[in-house]
C-alpha cells in the first residue's frame, strides 16, 4: 500500500501547476471562453513540448511511455487550472482508443501528429437525447460496397470546430438488432458532408452539433473490427471517465482551497467569517468529500493500471465527481457571498463548468444504476 | 381552519391571466430575474411597469390617497403570486421602489418627500425607479459597518464612500441610501443616516459588475464629493439603522408568494417535459427515480405555499412578521437550489445551454434559474443571517456569532 506519488509524478505535478499558472490565468481562461476558437494555439504547441500530449503514447509515436496515473495526475493539474482547449478530447477520448485499438499504421500515422501538436481530434458519440449508452446510438454507417456511408447528427462534440479528426461512433448493425453492431470511425473533419455548428454553452468550451451526410468513409478508417465499436465505446468510457473525473478532482480542491483561503481573511462582525462555526463546519465538508474523491479517482485509475476489471470503482468516482463538484462550487459561492457571484472572479469559472463535467461521459443517475448492477442488483 | 382565497381574489387572478395572455405574447422569463440587464429587456419591463399602473395592480398595497388601491393582503398576496407564474415584467420596477421605498416613505418620510416620490413610483415611469445603496465593501451581512460618510455643510450633505452590489444603479434615477453620519458613535448601528440621493448628481460614478453569467444587475457605486439637500435625508438623522429595520420588513413578505409563483410554473415545465420525452423508448415520466425527484419537488412546493399563506394571514390580523420573514427567504432559498438542480439532472446536457443558443430546453428557463439561484440566496440576506434570526428570535437560542 502507497498513497503517496512517485518522484516523477511530483515533479510532472509541479511543472503543470507553474506552468499553467503562468501561461492560463482566468483572464485568459474567460478570454477562451469567448472567443471564436476556444484555445490558444500556442500554448497547445507548448503543451506538445512539455510532452504532455504524448504523455502515455509509446516512445516510437513521439511519447514518453508513462502509464494512466501520471496523466491522471496531470489532467488533475489542469482541472485544478481550469485549461481550456482540447487537450481532454484529443488525448483521453481520442489517442487513447487509437493506442488500444488502432493497427500499426492508424498508430504511426496518427498518435506521433497528437504527439507533436499536429492534429486536434474529438469523439463524436452523443446524439439528440445526450446520453452515452450503445441504444442511444442512431448514427448510421451503411456499406455501400466501396465505402462506409455515414449519416445522421451528433450533440455536445467537444471542440469540434477546431478538430481535424473525430471518431465518430455509428450503429452499424440494425439489421443485427439490439445493440451489438456499433463501429468506430476515423472521419476527417474536412470531409464533405460534415457540417459543425458550435452550441453556446455556459462554460463556453467549444461543444458543437456535427452533421454528417453522406459522409464516405473507406473501410481502413475503423477502428478496431466492424460491429465490434462496444468494445471500443466501453474503453472510452472507462479511461475517459477516470481522467474525467480526475480533472473534476482537481477543479474542487481549488475550489476548497480558494474557499478557505477567503474565510481566513473575511471580516463581518469583527471576526473571520472562518471562525463561525457554521462557515468551519461547511468547509470541513467540502474538504471530506474533495479527498474521498481523489483517493476514489487515484483507486479507479489504479485498478486499470492492474488491468483489473474496474467498472464499479469508476461509476463510484463519477457518480462522487458529479455531486462534490455541484456542492463545493455552489457552497463555495455562498461562502463568498456576492463577490463569489461576479464574472471578475475565477469561482464563477468554475460554477460555469458543473453541468458540463457533469453530463460528460454519464450523468449521475447512469453511472448510479452501473453501480447497482455491478453489485448484483 | 380555511385555506382558499375569495372571490375577489380569484377573480383578480383571472384577470391576471388574461392580462398575460395578451401582454407577454410568448415571451417567457423568470419574473424580476435579470430584467435590468440588457436594454431590450428593460424596455420592455418598464412598458410592463406603466401597463400594470394603469391597471392599479403595480402599486396595490399601497393606500388610495397615494395612488395605490388598498388592496388587501391577501389580493397582494395573489397578485405577487400570479404576475410570478407568468413571468411578468416590470412588477418590480427594479425592485426597491416598489418593494420598500414608498412604503416607508409614507411611514417616515417628510411631506415635501411624499408628495414628490410617490407618485413617480406609482406612475410606473422611468423617473419611478430606485436602486438601494446599503452594501459596502466592507459592511455585507454586517452591513452596521458602513463607512460612507455624510458630513453637513450648511443646508446639503457631502457625501465621500463607496457603494457595492447596488442593484439596477444603471437604471435608476434616484438612490434610497445608507450612510454614516456620526463616525464618533460606540455602537456602529448609531450614527447612521437614510438618504435620498439624485443619481443625476455630480460626482457619482457607477461602473457595472458582470455576475459569473455574464447578466448585468449589480454595481459598484463611487461618490466623490456629492452633494445632497438636507430635505433628503429621510427620517431622524442617526437614527438610520432603525428605519431601516422597518424598511427591510417590507422587502420580505412578498418574496414566498412571488418565488412559489415561479417555481409552480417550473415545476409544471418539468412534469411536461418529463411526459413528453422519451428515452431508451420509455417517457421520462416513467423513471422511477425522475418521479421520485420531482415528487420531492412538489412537497417542498407546497410547504413554501402555505408558509407563504400563513405570513399573509398574520399580517392580514396585523402582525408584523419578523422570523417568518426569515424562514420564507431560507426556504426559497432551499427550495430554488433543488428545483434547479432538479432541473437541470431531467434536462440532462442541455443544461449547459445558454438560451440564447439554438437548443434550449424548457425555453433556458431551468438553466436561468440554475446560473441565478446561488446569487438570489446571497442578496437580501444569506441563508445563515435568515438562521442566525430564527434562531435568536423564534427559537429563543442566545446569538451565536
Ligand atoms: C444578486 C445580488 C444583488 C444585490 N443587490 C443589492 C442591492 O441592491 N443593494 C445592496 O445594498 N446590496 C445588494 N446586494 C448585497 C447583499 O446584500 C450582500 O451580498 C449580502 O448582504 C452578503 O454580504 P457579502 O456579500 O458581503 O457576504 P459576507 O457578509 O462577507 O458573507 C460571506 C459568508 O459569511 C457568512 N456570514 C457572514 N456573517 C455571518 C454570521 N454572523 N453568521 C453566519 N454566517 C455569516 C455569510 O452567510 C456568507 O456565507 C446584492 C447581492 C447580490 C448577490
Amino acid at each position: 500500500m502507497d498513497f503517496e506519488l512517485s518522484e516523477q509524478q511530483n515533479m510532472l505535478k509541479t511543472m503543470a501547476r507553474d506552468f499553467l499558472s503562468v501561461e492560463c490565468n482566468k483572464v485568459k481562461v474567460r478570454d477562451l471562453e469567448e472567443s471564436d476558437t476556444n484555445y490558444d494555439p500556442k500554448m497547445w504547441s507548448k503543451m506538445a513540448e512539455l510532452g504532455w500530449l504524448g504523455l502515455i503514447f509509446p516512445e516510437q509515436y513521439g511519447g514518453t511511455g508513462a502509464d494512466l496515473l501520471d496523466l491522471v495526475i496531470l489532467m488533475e493539474e489542469m482541472g485544478r487550472n481550469i485549461t481550456p482547449g482540447p487537450f481532454f478530447a484529443t488525448v483521453a477520448l481520442c489517442a487513447i482508443p487509437i493506442m488500444k485499438f488502432g493497427n500499426k499504421r492508424q498508430q504511426a500515422n496518427y498518435l506521433t501528429s497528437i504527439a507533436e501538436g499536429k492534429s486536434i481530434w474529438s469523439l463524436a458519440i452523443e446524439e439528440r437525447h445526450g446520453g452515452y449508452e450503445a441504444s442511444h446510438i442512431n448514427c448510421s454507417a451503411d456499406y455501400d460496397g466501396k465505402h462506409f456511408v455515414i449519416n445522421g447528427e451528433k450533440m455536445f462534440v467537444p471542440y469540434a470546430h477546431i478538430a481535424d479528426y473525430f471518431l465518430v461512433v455509428c450503429n452499424t448493425g440494425k439489421d443485427a438488432g439490439g445493440d451489438g453492431g456499433l463501429t468506430t470511425f476515423i472521419v476527417k473533419a474536412k470531409s464533405r458532408g460534415v457540417k459543425i455548428e458550435k452550441i453556446s454553452t455556459f462554460a463556453g468550451d467549444g461543444q458543437c452539433r456535427v452533421r454528417f451526410r453522406n459522409v464516405k468513409v473507406s473501410r481502413s478508417d475503423v477502428l478496431g473490427r466492424i460491429n465490434s465499436g462496444r468494445k471500443v465505446l466501453d474503453m472510452i468510457m472507462q479511461w475517459g471517465t477516470v481522467l474525467k473525473c480526475a480533472e473534476v478532482s482537481g477543479a474542487c480542491q481549488a475550489v476548497l482551497e480558494m474557499t478557505n483561503n477567503y474565510a481566513k481573511e473575511r471580516i463581518q462582525f469583527d471576526k473571520p467569517i472562518g471562525s463561525l462555526m457554521v462557515i468551519q463546519h461547511q468547509l470541513v465538508d467540502m474538504f471530506t468529500d474533495i479527498e474521498g474523491l481523489q483517493y476514489l479517482v487515484y483507486y479507479a485509475a489504479w485498478l486499470l493500471t492492474q488491468g483489473v476489471k474496474a467498472d464499479v470503482q469508476i461509476s463510484i468516482a463519477k457518480a462522487k465527481a458529479n455531486k462534490v463538484y455541484q456542492r463545493a462550487c455552489i457552497d463555495g459561492v455562498k461562502i463568498h457571498g456576492a463577490i463569489g457571484f461576479t464574472m471578475d472572479h475565477d469561482l464563477g469559472c468554475y460554477f460555469r463548468r458543473i453541468k458540463t463535467a457533469e453530463f460528460m461521459l454519464g450523468d449521475t443517475s447512469l453511472h448510479l444504476e452501473k453501480i447497482a448492477s455491478g453489485l448484483g442488483l | 381552519m380555511d385555506f382558499k382565497f375569495g372571490e375577489k381574489e380569484e377573480r383578480l387572478r383571472e384577470e391576471i391571466r388574461q392580462f398575460a395572455g395578451v401582454e407577454l405574447a410568448g415571451r417567457n422569463t423568470i419574473a424580476g430575474m435579470e430584467e435590468e440587464s440588457n436594454d431590450e429587456d428593460w424596455e420592455f419591463a418598464m412598458s410592463m411597469s406603466r401597463k400594470l399602473a394603469r391597471k392599479g395592480w403595480l402599486t396595490m398595497a399601497w393606500p388610495k390617497e397615494y395612488g395605490g388601491q388598498g388592496a388587501s393582503y391577501f389580493e397582494q398576496h395573489v397578485y405577487a403570486d400570479e404576475a410570478s407564474y407568468w413571468g411578468i415584467p416590470g412588477t418590480s420596477m427594479g425592485v426597491s421602489g416598489i418593494g420598500w421605498v414608498g412604503l416607508s416613505l409614507m411611514l417616515f418620510g417628510s411631506d415635501e418627500q411624499k408628495k414628490k416620490y410617490i407618485p413617480l413610483i406609482a406612475s410606473g415611469d422611468p423617473d419611478g425607479v430606485w436602486c438601494t445603496a446599503y452594501s459596502e465593501p466592507n459592511a455585507g451581512s454586517d452591513f452596521a459597518n458602513i463607512q460612507t460618510r455624510a458630513v453637513k455643510s450648511g443646508d446639503e450633505y457631502i457625501l465621500n464612500g463607496q457603494k457595492i452590489w447596488t442593484s439596477c444603479a444603471h437604471r435608476a434615477r434616484w438612490c434610497w441610501m445608507a450612510v454614516r453620519t456620526d463616525a464618533s458613535v460606540k455602537k456602529k448601528q448609531h450614527g447612521i443616516s437614510l438618504m435620498i440621493v439624485d443619481m443625476k448628481s455630480p460626482g457619482i460614478i457607477i461602473k457595472p459588475i458582470l455576475n459569473y453569467a455574464g447578466v448585468h444587475i449589480f454595481n459598484e457605486f463611487f461618490l466623490d464629493n456629492v452633494r445632497v439637500p438636507v430635505t433628503n435625508l429621510v427620517g431622524t438623522e442617526n437614527r438610520g439603522w432603525y428605519h431601516l429595520m422597518q424598511s427591510l420588513a417590507f422587502e420580505r413578505h412578498s418574496m414566498a408568494p412571488q418565488f412559489f409563483g415561479s417555481a409552480r410554473r417550473i415545476l409544471e415545465f418539468i412534469v411536461k417535459y418529463a411526459r413528453e420525452t422519451t428515452y431508451n423508448g420509455k417517457t421520462l415520466a416513467s423513471d422511477p427515480i425522475v418521479r421520485n425527484k420531482i415528487a420531492e419537488r412538489a412537497i417542498e412546493l407546497d410547504t413554501l405555499k402555505l408558509f407563504g399563506y400563513e405570513i399573509t394571514w398574520k399580517m392580514s390580523r396585523g402582525v408584523i412578521p419578523v422570523y417568518e420573514a426569515a424562514r420564507n427567504k431560507a426556504y426559497c432559498d432551499f427550495f430554488m437550489q433543488r428545483l434547479a438542480t432538479t432541473g437541470t439532472e431531467i434536462i440532462g446536457a442541455y443544461s449547459q445551454i445558454d438560451r440564447a443558443s439554438r437548443w434550449p430546453r424548457i425555453m433556458g428557463l431551468i438553466t436561468r434559474l440554475y446560473m441565478m439561484f446561488p446569487g438570489l440566496s446571497i442578496a437580501a440576506g444569506t441563508d445563515e443571517i435568515q438562521k442566525n434570526i430564527i434562531g435568536q428570535f423564534k427559537l429563543g437560542l442566545p446569538r451565536a456569532y
